[in-house]
């Protein structure tokens, strides 16, 4: 694969990743099911670590930090999903809903 | 060809990610997430990183997707939802459009750095090497967080005495 | 004389151990209250000693001693500590001893009391205050010894904490003195300013120096004589000291005898020299102190309660006190005050006897109870004559020695007449009290069949009192004061006989004038009362308008009561109104409320809802992003 993305520019990435995130964004501020929810959050968290990789091989491809960070990112990830479902699950329970805009405790 | 590739893998990625936020049963919502999600694991190839493309894979494709789809299960009323969307989904709309906007702002005013011809695969053992050594502190505070969290979800989750 | 600290310090720590303790103590405790205050009786006699082996051995000017209690290095240095002198000593005779005999007398009569370990310990502390307020050498120590006499004077008054006369009598009483003492603490500021220093010492030798600027003398002189004034109820705040009956008998033989109005004339005492400097002010005391007599001698007359008639013969007294202080006569006044602790505490523990014994204190329910009393009834009379001034008791020696004083002083000869005036009646209305108590037709015979004397540790103390009021006056005979152990009779032991010309004389024109008035007086009374009491009715019915101003005390109550509630209460009620209007309602509400309204508009913005919280961060992102762009332009 030697010189493949020499022809794809870099903002080819950069825009790729920008949409991604503002669907995920978009995802997060509409969706009612929580758990819907949590997949745009990953979303986001996929475009972030598109761009990381992105960065990284076209701007420092012998240090590869960004990719070292999309590790990072994946394991934090994987944790903050389980968290969050647990969480839900726990709403779930309780409330005998998982729709965001049903749980309004934490107000005046 | 390349260029082909790519088109096809953002194509995947952003239809994917439009399905997760768009379509009304969940379970299809699930299904397009690991459509999109794939596609990123395609990119990854696109960008020599093999080993990333693997983690994605085994990790989203498979644990994160799993937990994603037992949760839904759990949690699945009988009726579904008539109403997908809160009611705020205009407003979402136009704060993610906004967002997108101050991000072509960015991307048209910034002069982007490119040193490609230096680009080379990254072989997994140089990765390995490196997580290990100069980054073995942090990989450890995040196996640290990964073990606490999942802990954490399950007291969380537990059903507790007296519940039913 | 470098122990004196002990004797607040025995009663102080009575007071502390009672309080903590007196539940779970045999007795209630009163025999550590009684042998803390023997203890400091017995503590006086060797101060007592180096006194009279320092005067005999020269100059003496009292001892003091003190130590550092603040200091603001470079600014101020305040110390306390004590004095002693001739007038500490005396006082602290008096103090200790009366005190003492008190107490035990009331182990009888307040025995079975529901607060009995509360009774002694605040007498203890009463006492410790008193000695504190006697043997301070600052007037910071003596203004905090002089504030807790009033403390404890209030609690003591109100003992009786069920009765809504005692309670107000009380009250009454801490009010009235709070005037002069928010006085005294005004002028000891002052002098403070002026001189820099608390010690007294320091401050008369500055003030006889002329250091102080005459207006702020002036002004402290007077803000001190209202203390002064207010403690030992001269008019016009004399008011307090006739209701404060209310509380115990013992605590008021106390109070009169010992413990808190005799606070005022010590305190002039020792300041007189400030007092004297200022122009007019010696007038000033002698005014007082003869309005005082002449107002309390007519209110004497009239008086319907046994104790209250004593009261009355107090403010007499202490008017007699501050005439021959402002006189100059500063041993005549104290050896009034020595006799006076004697005959007076006699009269009220008497009394209290009395009333012990029949359970009734109205003169006019009382009667024929000499021989039913065969203790207590000598002892009243000779109380009684006593303070009317009868040849050879204490009394009259004390009384013939202020008139001398007043004779020698420089002030008008009308103090003099006044108060020669004053004589007859005074025996007036202490015999008309013995005639209408002991003697004549009993009036209840209910009362009079259940009377019985009262038990020996009650009569033992009369008696002894009534011993040293007929010996206490003989101390002014040089003979007895060496007696005694000093070099001289009570003159020249209260001033220093290189001092001057101190010693005891007779004017035998104004001594057989006194005599005679007081005979006359008293045969007077017992034609008045005597018998079916026939004159004193057919006197009483003849003015009628003096009758009822004696009896209500000239209204003096009525007119207080009567500013208190058209000025003090009118003017509070405005206050309140600011108080309310302006300070709660603007000041404290008005925020509160602003805030709670805020809050109401403010709150809205927390939905509670997740969504909405996300759209505001993605908001607040775009803005900054926005922002940042219009910066770079």
């Amino acid at each position: 694969m030697e010189a493949v993305w020499a022809d794809i520019p870099l903002e080819h990435f950069l825009v790729l990743s920008g949409m991604l995130f503002c669907i995920g964004v978009y995802g997060v501020l509409s969706r009612r099911n929580a758990i819907l929810v949590l997949m745009s959050v990953e979303l986001m968290l996929n475009a972030v670590s598109i761009n990381m990789v992105a960065f990284a091989v076209y701007t420092a491809p012998t240090l590869f930090i960004g990719i070292i960070f999309t590790v990072f990112i994946i394991a934090i990830a994987a944790a903050e999903v389980g968290l969050a479902l647990g969480v839900v699950l726990r709403v779930f329970r309780n409330r005998g809903t998982a729709n965001v805009d049903e749980v309004s405790a934490l107000k005046w | 060809m390349t260029l082909l590739f790519f088109y096809v893998m953002a194509g995947t990625i952003l239809a994917g990610a439009l399905g997760v936020v768009l379509v009304r049963n969940t379970v299809y919502a699930a299904l397009f997430l690991i459509m999109s999600l794939l596609g990123v694991a395609g990119l990854y190839i696109l960008l020599s990183s093999e080993f990333l493309a693997l983690v994605q894979v085994l990790v989203y494709g498979g644990a994160v997707m799993v937990l994603l789809v037992f949760a839904l299960m759990l949690t699945r009323v009988h009726e579904l939802d008539k109403k997908m969307s809160g009611d705020q989904w205009p407003l979402g709309a136009v704060a993610a459009l906004a967002l997108l906007g101050a991000f072509i702002g960015m991307w048209t005013q910034t002069d982007w750095p490119r040193d490609p011809d230096q680009v080379t695969l990254v072989p997994f053992a140089t990765i390995g090497d490196a997580l290990f050594n100069r980054w073995s502190v942090p990989f450890e505070i995040v196996s640290l967080v990964l073990l606490v969290a999942l802990a954490g979800a399950i007291i969380i989750a537990m059903q507790e005495e007296g519940e039913r | 004389m470098d122990d004196a600290w002990l004797l607040p310090a025995i009663p102080v720590a009575a007071f502390v151990i009672l309080l903590l303790t007196s539940q779970y103590l045999p007795r209630r405790g009163d025999w550590v209250a009684i042998i803390g205050m023997a203890a400091a009786f017995a503590i006086v006699f060797p101060i007592g000693k180096d006194v009279a082996d320092a005067i005999g051995a020269g100059e003496f000017h009292g001892s003091a001693r003190s130590w550092q209690w603040l200091e603001i290095p470079g600014y101020i240095e305040i110390r306390m500590g004590t004095f002693v002198d001739q007038i500490t000593l005396v006082m602290l005779f008096c103090v200790t001893l009366v005190a003492l005999l008190v107490m035990i007398y009331s182990t009888g009569y307040m025995h079975g009391d529901r607060r009995y370990g509360w009774f002694y310990a605040v007498i203890s502390l009463f006492v410790a205050s008193m000695l504190g307020l006697v043997l301070a050498d600052n007037l910071l120590l003596l203004y905090f010894s002089w504030e807790l006499v009033g403390l404890c004077s209030m609690l003591l008054i109100g003992y009786y904490n069920d009765r809504q006369s005692a309670a107000e009598a009380a009250k009454k009483a801490f009010v009235t003195t709070r005037i002069g003492d928010v006085g005294l603490l005004i002028g000891i500021i002052i002098l403070f300013t002026q001189t820099g220093t608390f010690n007294i010492g320091e401050i008369l030798h500055a003030a006889e120096a002329g250091d102080i600027q005459r207006e702020w003398l002036t002004a402290a002189a007077v803000c001190v004589l209202a203390g002064a004034v207010g403690k030992s109820a001269q008019f016009p705040l004399h008011v307090w000291l006739p209701d404060a009956m209310e509380g115990p008998t013992p605590v008021s033989a106390l109070i009169h005898a010992a413990t808190m109005v005799v606070a005022g004339v010590y305190l002039v005492a020792r300041m007189l020299p400030l007092f004297e400097v200022v122009r007019g002010m010696p007038e000033l005391i002698t005014a007082l102190g003869l309005t005082t007599t002449m107002l309390a001698a007519f209110m004497g007359l009239a008086q319907r309660d046994i104790k209250r008639v004593v009261a009355y013969s107090t403010l007499n007294s202490l008017g007699l006190m501050f005439v021959a202080l402002g006189s100059g006569a500063v041993g005549a006044a104290m050896l009034y005050l020595f006799a006076h602790a004697f005959f007076k505490a006699l009269l009220f523990l008497a009394s209290g006897s009395v009333i012990h014994a029949t359970e009734e204190q109205e003169v006019d329910k009382l009667g024929g109870l000499w021989g039913k009393l065969p203790l207590t009834a000598p002892a009243f009379v000779i109380g009684a004559l006593a303070m009317a001034g009868l040849v050879p008791l204490s009394g009259f020696w004390a009384k013939d020695e202020i008139l001398v004083g007043v004779d020698h002083g420089h002030l008008t000869p009308i103090v003099l007449w006044t108060l020669i005036v004053s004589l007859p009646i005074t025996a007036l209305y202490m015999t008309r009290v013995v005639m209408l108590t002991f003697f004549g037709e009993p009036k209840d015979h209910h009362v009079h069949e259940h009377a019985h004397e009262s038990a020996p540790v009650m009569t033992m103390p009369l008696l002894l009192l009534a011993v040293l009021a007929v010996v206490s006056g003989f101390v002014v005979f040089e003979g007895v004061g060496e007696a005694l152990g000093f070099h001289s009779g009570w003159l020249g032991f209260i001033f220093n006989e290189a001092e001057g010309p101190h010693h005891f004389e007779v004017q035998w024109g104004l001594t057989i004038l006194s005599v005679v008035l007081v005979v006359a007086g008293i045969v007077g009374g017992v034609w008045f009362w005597g018998g079916r009491a026939e004159p004193a009715r057919r006197a009483g019915a003849f003015s009628p308008f003096f009758y009822r101003m004696f009896l209500n005390r000239f209204y003096f109550d009525e007119v207080y009561q009567f500013a208190i509630d058209k000025v003090v209460l009118a003017a509070g009620r405005v206050v309140a109104v600011f108080d309310r209007v302006v300070v709660n309602d603007t000041g404290v509400n008005g925020p509160g409320e602003a805030t709670d309204f805020a809050a109401s508009l403010g709150k809205r913005q927390q939905t509670g809802l997740l969504p909405n919280y996300a759209l505001a961060i993605v908001v607040g992102i775009v803005v900054i992003a926005a922002v940042a762009f219009g910066y770079r332009g």
